[in-house]
Order: structure tokens, then C-alpha cells, then sequence
């Protein structure tokens, strides 16, 4: 309660900065604008369409239609990452990947901006946009999502990413990798880099591999798949292995950080890489998921801290450093919740509730979050893990015996039935995001 | 409450802490433990106490660098560096690494010479639970600094853990080291070995406890002259990695040699061939 009183003195300080000492009076009654006739909810504005961005924006609309929502997201169609490795192994179109904003405008009454958010200005609250225009807010809310560091890795700029595509963001990324996987020759090698911890989706490159190896297994079957990892342990690593094994021999190899696996250059125009101890490798398809950082909105509104990420307040994804800005998703340190669409989703209701609470002066509620992550070793072979997260001693943390993964040695119909369960997973949380199937 | 005021507020208390404390030293009331008082880590720690000895380090000019947040406690990876400043052809002789949170806080010695100066060492790190990092480094003149850090350990709901094949104890010994050297430029040099660090803290599957195994000690000698050591301990993880600097002012042999606590060694040699 005293945050809030302290915000709204804050707020009112501004207002009074702005108007000027001639606009003081109508003030003077402790009567502040929000409070006229009621109808003044709040303004948030959200940055950022994806898993977290939609989902928000929808919940703050459905904790209280009154509340003034602004999506701001530049692209009109948005592919998920989720089942993006389902195109890359020919296995679904670009087509079942996209979501769109419509239902969020004319169902939920979010006004959907279609740009880009350039820079944030805290102490004014206001966001500047790519269009010029600057929106104004009471609370903003941040789900940008990654960027790569770009070089942190040499040899691996923006350049090197359109000859050995990261496919870390899904869209002509993913169509270009695609691309590439399809015209190799049969007996090619697809190298995949794969990056130390923390980064987006960390089962996700070894799923990549599978669909790849199963691909090539049909269509290339004198093709290999060798993954680079700068890492000695990867998520789901024994379930992962069990699979490929059973699955594609030794079609997969994987070279673990202990066994040199570490690289610390890349030759886009050759295709090869080198390792930290001096081993080069040839690819004829590169895949190079590189190094990660908050979307670069974050840092411009100062909310990153030196890991190139963004402490939160776990009770409320507030940011520890700006007030009024929340942040959620990818972007944020959330461990030991991983980054993942359905902890982004999750993450937007608890921080919906918090800053349609935050706006009526209410305490937040209680937040708890849970995550499943499904990964494909093949089509009809299924995995997972899962958790349930809440805040304990003021940290996130998971709830002991909450959660698990798969069982090992389980029979092929227990994959089989995780792989619908894969789907079934993916259509419920893009309806509840962005309201539609494909 | 604002945890970042909060906080901001909390490191101006310890800055101020830290000045009483030097100035109870000062007066020879160092001994006097006052209950809830913030001494510096290092000064509740034991082992660290036993390598600063009477003294009271300089808390500028040496580096962590460690993650905030670590999702993988089993390797952290750690640089310690120094850049403060020496006297005249004084240099860092020493660094110790303390990790006060483990059951054996000790984690490695590192020593080093004229000929491997430049003080800045990458290795990773075993660490249990959220704790404190702590590094003491010692000067040829006897100089002492120190530093500390923390780092929280989770593990990441999508970072289930399964057992690596491990391979065999001492093998595939792994040095990297720039070709063209020049004499007295300092070059990045990089080892790794395969072996499990088996702490003797842990359970096989048959519920015994494995016996402690692990590389006691690594060495880096130039035409016979020793010019780099470390005493490693169980915090450092499995398959020791350093990173290092030689500063070699001749061409000559390097050899690396790494000792583990049953008595066996593996060795590689490189040369080192000044331009
Ligand atoms: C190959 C792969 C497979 C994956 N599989 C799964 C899975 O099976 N299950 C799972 O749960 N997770 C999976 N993930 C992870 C998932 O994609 C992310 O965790 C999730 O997208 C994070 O949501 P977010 O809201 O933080 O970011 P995003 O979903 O990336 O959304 C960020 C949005 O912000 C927009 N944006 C960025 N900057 C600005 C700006 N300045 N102005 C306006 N808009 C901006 C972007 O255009 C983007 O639309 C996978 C990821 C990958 C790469």
C-alpha cells in the first residue's frame, strides 16, 4: 500500500510539472483525474505481441474491460517458435505457425498499434514509436522477447546470420534454414551451434535436431546431424538421447563442452566453424543458435541489468530498477522458470492481475506459475517436463515434488500419446493468446 | 517496499560498515566480533582468514566475474582478474578462490610467476546453493586484496539433469596457444582435461559413496622452470578448465602437466615459438 501511495504521489508530481502552477487547482481536492466519474481505469501499454505481450493485453482487458490497452507490435502476422521446428523438418506449413491480432482488437477491445517501440522515456512515461508518435501510459508493460548479441560470438553478425540462419526468431529465418536443409545434397552434414546458458527454450535445439535427423532419415539418409554445444548438459539430455538412439542410430552426434564442443568462431562464408580448442568443422547446413539478451527495448528503457537481462520483483514482474514498468517472458531472469511460451503466457496473467490491482490500488495476489515444456524427438514421439513455480523467501522457486520429466524406457505409445498431447498443447495456448487455431 | 532502493540503501550501510571496520582494525579492535556486525566474507571464513593472515587486503583492483543467477551449479564459469596497482616490478604472485557456501569452501591456489603475469584466470566452479564467491590475491611484496560475490544457483525447470558418459580420468589432455607469441606480450593460453572431480561427497547408484577423485594439481613449466601452478580442489567441476596467461620473453617447450590424487599424470607439450 505504501508503493502505491508513493506512485500516485509520483504520478500527481509530474501531472503538476506538466500543467503548470496555474492547473494546481483542480487537484487540490484530492481529486485526481482517474478518479472522475470512474471511468479513467488506467493506461497500459504493452510492447511486444508475442507469447507474453497478447496474453497480457488480453487478461488486463478481461480483469477490467475499463483499462485502456495498446499493443504496440510491428509485424501484422506473427510464427511461432513453438512447432517452428515442425517446418524446419518439413512437417508443418508456415501457414499453421501464424497468428494473427484480430481477435484481441474487435473481441477483447485492445487497440492493436502495428510498429515498433523506439525508445521509452520512464520519467515522462511515454513510449516514442518507429511511426513518431508517442504514446503515453500509466503502467507499461514489456514482452520483447530475445535479440541476439550479435559478435559475441566471431565471425557471427547480422551478415553471417543470412548465410548460417540462427532460426531463434521464427519467420524468413525459419524459411531460410528450411531452404537450405532442402536443397543440400544427400550425405551432407547440418552442424548446429548451440549456445551456454541462459537462452531462449532450452530443449529446444536438441528437438530441432530430431526433426532434422528425421527428415533427412526419409529424404537424405547419408545425411548427419552433429550439434556443437558449448554446454556439458542440455534439458531432457537423457530422455533426448534415449530417443535419438532408438529412433536415428547414430545419426546425431553431439559434442558436449568437456569434449571440445565450445565454438568460439564462425566462418559464414565457408560454412565451417572452430572450437575452442582449435578444431574446425565443415557444414554444408550451418545453424547457429548464438548468444542472448533482453529485446533491446528493455535496455533503452533501462531495465536490463549487466547479464544483458531483466531483474524482476517475482511477487509482480515489476522491474527492480524503473518503476511502472513490468516485464515478462524471455526477456527477464525468471529461473528457475525457463524461458518458454508457456512461462511467457503464464507470467502475463500474474502480471495482468498485478497491474489491473496495482491500477485500483489493491495489493497483488498471490502469484504461482506452472510450465510444461513438449518436445518432438520425431513425429509421433513425444517428451516432457514439467513445474509448478511460486515465490518463496523472495526469490522464484519451484515447488518441491511439483513437477518431472517423462519416464525413461517408457513404451512407444506413451511417446506417442505425449506427441498429441505436443499438439493439443499448442493449439490451447495460442487460442488463449492470440485466440486463434490453425 | 522498493527492493532496488531497498538495496541501493543496504550497499551504502555495508561501504559504511566497511569503513568502521577498517578503522576498529585500525585501532586493534578487529578481534572484538560485534554480533550482527557485516564484516567482509572473507573475514568469516576460515580458510580465507588462514591465507590473509594478520592482514587486512585492499578491496580495490581485483575482479569477479561470475553470473548473477547460475541455472547450472555443477559449472559456473568464474574469472578472477587484478588491475589495481603494484609497486614497481611487484606483481600478483598468488590467487586463491574461496566458495563459502560449499562443504569445502576450498576451490583453487593459483600461482604464478614473472613469466605468466598478466593476473587474469578463467575456470568454472561447483557450487552447491546460493553463496558467496570470495578471491584473496597476494603480491610478491606481500600486498593482499580481496574480493567477493554472489551468485544464485537454480536449476531451471527445463534443465533436468541426466548423467554424462563420463570418460576416462586424465584423458584427452587439451591445450590451446596462439601461434605467433612475441616476447613479454602476454597470450591467452586454454587447458582442458577429461576427468569426473568425483568429490567424494556424492552416491553411486548402489547407494555407496564414490571415492573422492580428483586433479590435485596442474603446472605449466617452460624449458623446466615452472611458471604457472594450481591446487585444485572439489569445487572445480568435472573436466578442469583454465584459462590463463604466459608471458614467455624466449621460444622454448611448454609442458602441462596435470596430477590427480591417486598419483597419475597427464602431460602435453607445446611449443612456444616467439616471432
Ligand atoms: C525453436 C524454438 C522452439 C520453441 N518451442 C517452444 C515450445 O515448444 N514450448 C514453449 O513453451 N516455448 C517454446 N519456445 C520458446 C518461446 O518461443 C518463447 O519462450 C516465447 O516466444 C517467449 O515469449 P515472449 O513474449 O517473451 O517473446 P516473443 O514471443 O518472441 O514475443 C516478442 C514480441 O515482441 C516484439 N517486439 C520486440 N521488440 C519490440 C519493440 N521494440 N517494439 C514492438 N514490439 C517488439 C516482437 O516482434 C515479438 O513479436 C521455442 C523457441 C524456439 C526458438
Amino acid at each position: 500500500m505504501t508503493q502505491h501511495s508513493q506512485r500516485s504521489g509520483i504520478n500527481r508530481r509530474q501531472l503538476i510539472k506538466g500543467l503548470g502552477a496555474a492547473s494546481l487547482l483542480p487537484l487540490v481536492g484530492g481529486v485526481t483525474p482517474f478518479a472522475i466519474g470512474g471511468q479513467h481505469a488506467g493506461k497500459v501499454v504493452v510492447v511486444g505481441g508475442g507469447f507474453g505481450g497478447a496474453t497480457a493485453a488480453k487478461y488486463l482487458k478481461r480483469a477490467n474491460p475499463a483499462i485502456e490497452v495498446i499493443l504496440v507490435e510491428p509485424a501484422e502476422t506473427f510464427y511461432t517458435c513453438p512447432f517452428s521446428n515442425l517446418h524446419l523438418g518439413g512437417l508443418r506449413s508456415m501457414d499453421e505457425i501464424a497468428h494473427g491480432y484480430d481477435e484481441l482488437q474487435d473481441r477483447y477491445g485492445v487497440r492493436v498499434i502495428h510498429a515498433r517501440a523506439e525508445d521509452v522515456d520512464a520519467a515522462a512515461h511515454k513510449v516514442t514509436l518507429s511511426t513518431g508518435s508517442e504514446l503515453d501510459y500509466d503502467r507499461l508493460l514489456l514482452s520483447p522477447g530475445i535479440d541476439i548479441r550479435w559478435n559475441a560470438l566471431e565471425g557471427y553478425d547480422e551478415a553471417a546470420a543470412e548465410k548460417a540462419p540462427h532460426a531463434w526468431k521464427a519467420g524468413s529465418q525459419t524459411e531460410k534454414l528450411r531452404a537450405q536443409l532442402e536443397a543440400m545434397e544427400d550425405g551432407g552434414t547440418f552442424v548446429m551451434v548451440a549456445p551456454e546458458n541462459p537462452f531462449r527454450c532450452p530443449p529446444g535445439p536438441y528437438e530441432r535436431a530430431s526433426l532434422v535427423a528425421n527428415y533427412l532419415a526419409q529424404y537424405k539418409p547419408k545425411s548427419k546431424v552433429l550439434i556443437l554445444d558449448a554446454k556439458d548438459n542440455f534439458s531432457k539430455q537423457g530422455l533426448f538421447m534415449e530417443g535419438w538412439e532408438q529412433l536415428y542410430g547414430d545419426r546425431i552426434e553431439w559434442v558436449g563442452l568437456s569434449n571440445d564442443g565450445r565454438v568460439t568462431r564462425v566462418d559464414a562464408e565457408r560454412l565451417e566453424v572452430e572450437t575452442e580448442f582449435g578444431t574446425v568443422h565443415k557444414a554444408d547446413v550451418l545453424n547457429v543458435i548464438p548468444p542472448q539478451k533482453a529485446g533491446w527495448i528493455a535496455e533503452r528503457a533501462g531495465v536490463t541489468d549487466d547479464s544483458g537481462w531483466v531483474p524482476v520483483k517475482p511477487e509482480t514482474f515489476e522491474s527492480q530498477q524503473v518503476e511502472d514498468i513490468y516485464v515478462i517472458g524471455d526477456a527477464t531472469v525468471a529461473a528457475p522458470m525457463p524461458k518458454s511460451g508457456f512461462c511467457a503466457n503464464a507470467q502475463a496473467k500474474v502480471v495482468a492481475a498485478a497491474i489491473a490491482a496495482s491500477l485500483e490500488s489493491r495489493p497483488a495476489p498471490e502469484a504461482y506459475w506452472t510450465n510444461t515444456c513438449y518436445s518432438l524427438v520425431g513425429p509421433e514421439y513425444g517428451i516432457s517436463v514439467a513445474g509448478v513455480y511460486r515465490v518463496v523467501d523472495g526469490a522464484i522457486a519451484e515447488v518441491e515434488g511439483s513437477g518431472g520429466v517423462s519416464p525413461t524406457g517408457a513404451p512407444s505409445a506413451t511417446r506417442a500419446l505425449e506427441a498429441q498431447y505436443a499438439v493439443g498443447w499448442y493449439n490451447a495456448i495460442c487460442q488463449d493468446t492470440w485466440g486463434t487455431q490453425t | 517496499m522498493h527492493p532496488f532502493r531497498q538495496s541501493r540503501h543496504d550497499a551504502s550501510r555495508r561501504r559504511l560498515l566497511r569503513g568502521l571496520t577498517l578503522a576498529c582494525a585500525g585501532l586493534g579492535l578487529a578481534g572484538l566480533a560485534m554480533p550482527g556486525f557485516a564484516n567482509e566474507p572473507w573475514q568469516r571464513l576460515e580458510a580465507a582468514q588462514s591465507v590473509l593472515g594478520e592482514s587486512t587486503p585492499s578491496t580495490e583492483g581485483l575482479t569477479l566475474d561470475l553470473p548473477h543467477v547460475s541455472e547450472d551449479g555443477s559449472a559456473v564459469p568464474l574469472t578472477v582478474s587484478f588491475d589495481g596497482e603494484l609497486a614497481e616490478g611487484d606483481y600478483i604472485e598468488r590467487i586463491d578462490l574461496f566458495a563459502n557456501g560449499n562443504p569445502y569452501p576450498e576451490v583453487a591456489t593459483f600461482r604464478l610467476t614473472q613469466l605468466s603475469a598478466k593476473p587474469e584466470i578463467s575456470t568454472r566452479v561447483r557450487l552447491n546453493e546460493t553463496q558467496q564467491v570470495i578471491a584473496i590475491a597476494t603480491s610478491h611484496q606481500g600486498e593482499r586484496f580481496a574480493t567477493s560475490r554472489e551468485v544464485r544457483i537454480t536449476v531451471s525447470g527445463c534443465l533436468m539433469r541426466n548423467g554424462n558418459d563420463a570418460n576416462d580420468a586424465l584423458s584427452n589432455p587439451r591445450v590451446s596457444v596462439p601461434s605467433g607469441l612475441s616476447a613479454g606480450e602476454p597470450a591467452e593460453v586454454r587447458t582442458l582435461i577429461n576427468h569426473p572431480m568425483e568429490t567424494g561427497l556424492r552416491e553411486g547408484d548402489d547407494g555407496e559413496t564414490l571415492p573422492r577423485h580428483i586433479v590435485e594439481r596442474f603446472s605449466v613449466s617452460i624449458d623446466g622452470d615452472v611458471v604457472f601452478e594450481a591446487d585444485l580442489h572439489q569445487a572445480v567441476s568435472a573436466n578442469p578448465y583454465l584459462r590463463f596467461f604466459l608471458t614467455p620473453v624466449e621460444s622454448g617447450e611448454a609442458e602441462f602437466t596435470w596430477q590427480d590424487d591417486t598419483g597419475e599424470t597427464a602431460r602435453h607439450v607445446a611449443e612456444l615459438e616467439l616471432s
